[in-house]
């Protein structure tokens, strides 16, 4: 790995100043990143006293068993070396015809979403630094920017620092402080005004055992813009603890459209904490699927904010869990403005003793009228132990909406298996039916057949054989 | 397979008392209630909270969510609205220390 660098262990004061000493940042960066550690510092770590963590036990998480990926900022090397030259000509290789999205260098673990599809560039990531970044040269030409936070946020300073940090604010928690002091790699999506990427753009993040990733994805639409981004994480080793601590803005600007995809495919051993939220323009358009499949905890805040009239937002879920894993994901689809659409949909099947929190809120401010707002939590419960907690909410402050929520937890029906079993099939293959099928309904929103497909592949092949 | 683990000395724990420890990954609540001393998991089965922030009556330990009672000896479920057992863990007594296995899972 090029430009590898001194650590301390842990989070301290002094391997944040070691860390931003290898950054050399523009000051208004390295004022911000101050900012926030002083945050992290004050900051308590969350307890199961507050509501949102009622539900998730990170008592057994350590901080101090990681450490901050120290290593030196790509916009510093101007001096010359051997790590400047080779990360260089990574960053700056173009396309000059569609890539097939594969990624088996460097023994990174196999990209599950770009099976079979062209794509308009691609980004790959291991523990918090981006190793490769390619687009299109069209695009580049056009004025799309796509590829590491680091090195963009340096080059591009003018045109990225109103939107970073603009949208997730990083005093809401310590890990979101964390995350604004430390992060490191990361992703940017820029599209200028008007310009639309008919092809997806792909972002793979891998960790290494005990790694770190602290990347923040900033994703901005201006007006008119169209595209498409599939970004996924996943394990070099499939048990290794690991820690991701990450963010996600995302600004979809006037008549933009944005399809987003989010699959956190971590190792068993990786604790996710990870702050996410959209702000979505005027007449503007974001469909934004997740998948959740990996970790050994994750706890995340998926927040959409339509802040122009007649936004419209579209939010896929699709969870599966095993072992003893615990996924809690807290959503918000903010109305800001008149006339906006929202539609979430998650699904979840669980196995054996894992758990499934899912606590989502619509809130609908008092000049939002002509509101139409939906939320839906399903769930698959396969095993005695597993277990699922919905909690829809709904705070509504105008009085011209219409808002509504669901939430189910079942059992796969034995009649249906029974039936399955009757024509020819095992009680595996029937089970492995009735969770596709379960999932049909969030797979049949995402347009895009490799994301279908990837999922329900991932998903049938963990389905295991129950009495 | 699990093993004893030292998790404090016995007079870490006033009689009656109770205090939370990690062992092998897991939360156990070890009690001291009328000379002996006893492990259950921190978690109610109602809905995973943790019972080590309890109130502990007599051999009862009371959930501070919802108010379902347990038996610190067996971890048996005592009233709603919790309905299965929590595990329970051996503990044994050498000297000063306490030492605790959690249950196979």
């Amino acid at each position: 790995m090029p430009g590898t660098a001194t650590t301390h262990h842990g989070f301290s004061q002094e391997s944040f100043q070691s860390f931003l000493a290898n950054r050399r940042e523009p000051a208004w960066l390295l004022a911000q990143r101050r900012e926030a550690w002083a945050a992290f510092e004050e900051l308590p770590f969350p307890d199961r006293t507050l509501e949102e963590w009622m539900r998730t036990d990170i008592r057994g998480f350590r901080l101090d068993q990681f450490s901050l990926p120290n290593l030196p900022s790509p916009a510093g090397r101007g001096a010359g070396g051997e790590g400047e030259g080779r990360r260089q000509d990574a960053l700056t290789l173009t396309l000059s015809r569609p890539t097939s999205g594969r990624c088996p260098e460097r023994g990174l673990p196999p990209a599950l979403l770009t099976q079979g599809v062209e794509l308009s560039g691609r980004a790959v990531s291991a523990d918090s630094q981006i190793d490769e970044a390619c687009l299109d040269p069209e695009l580049a030409e056009q004025g799309v920017l796509f590829g590491s936070l680091d090195h963009l946020v340096a080059e591009h300073g003018d045109r990225l620092q109103p939107y970073l940090f603009s949208a997730v604010n990083y005093r809401v928690d310590k890990f979101a402080a964390l995350h604004a002091a430390c992060w490191s790699g990361g992703l940017v999506l820029y599209v200028p005004r008007g310009v639309v990427i008919e092809r997806p753009l792909h972002m793979l993040s891998a960790l290494s055992p005990g790694g770190v990733d602290l990347s923040h994805a900033l994703i901005v639409l201006e007006e008119g813009a169209e595209a498409a981004l599939l970004a996924e994480t996943a394990s070099r080793d499939a048990a290794a603890a690991g820690l991701h601590c990450g963010a996600i803005e995302i600004h979809v600007g006037l008549r933009a459209r944005l399809r987003y995809v989010n699959l956190q495919n971590w190792g068993t051993g990786v604790w996710h904490f990870a702050h996410q939220r959209a702000l979505v323009d005027k007449d503007a358009s974001l469909q934004w699927t997740i998948g959740a499949l990996g970790s050994r905890l994750a706890k995340v805040n998926q927040h959409v904010a339509l802040v122009g009239p007649g936004a419209n937002v579209e939010v896929n879920g699709v969870m599966f869990t095993e072992g003893k894993q615990h996924l809690s994901y807290h959503t918000l689809q903010h109305h800001q403005a008149p006339h906006c659409t929202s539609d979430l949909l998650y699904k979840g099947a669980l196995q054996d003793k894992s758990r499934l929190v899912w606590r989502g809120m619509i809130k609908v401010d008092r000049d939002a009228q002509q509101t139409d707002g939906y939320q839906r939590d399903d769930n698959l419960i396969l095993s005695e132990d597993a277990r699922a907690d919905s909690i829809p909410g709904l705070e509504i402050e105008a009085d011209d909406v219409k808002c509504s929520h669901g939430a189910t937890a079942g059992r796969v029906d034995d009649e249906q298996v029974f039936y399955t079993c009757c024509r020819g099939l095992t009680r595996r293959e029937a089970v492995r039916m009735i969770v596709t099928g379960f999932f049909q309904q969030v797979f049949d929103r995402i347009p895009i057949a490799s994301v279908r497909h990837a999922l329900g592949a991932a998903i049938g092949r963990r389905v295991r054989e129950y009495d | 397979m699990a093993d004893f683990v030292r998790v404090c000395k016995t007079s870490d724990i006033p009689d009656p008392g109770m205090a939370t420890f990690e062992v092998d990954d897991r939360f156990v609540v070890v009690f001291h209630m009328d000379g002996g001393f006893y492990a259950i998991e921190d978690a109610c089965t109602h809905d995973g909270g943790p019972l080590g922030n309890g109130i502990l009556d007599g051999f009862q330990i009371i959930c501070p969510r919802h108010g379902a009672h347990f038996d610190i000896r067996t971890g048996q479920a005592l009233t709603m609205p919790a309905v299965r057992g929590t595990p329970a863990h051996e503990v044994k007594i050498e000297g000063d220390d306490v030492w605790v296995k959690v249950q196979e899972e």
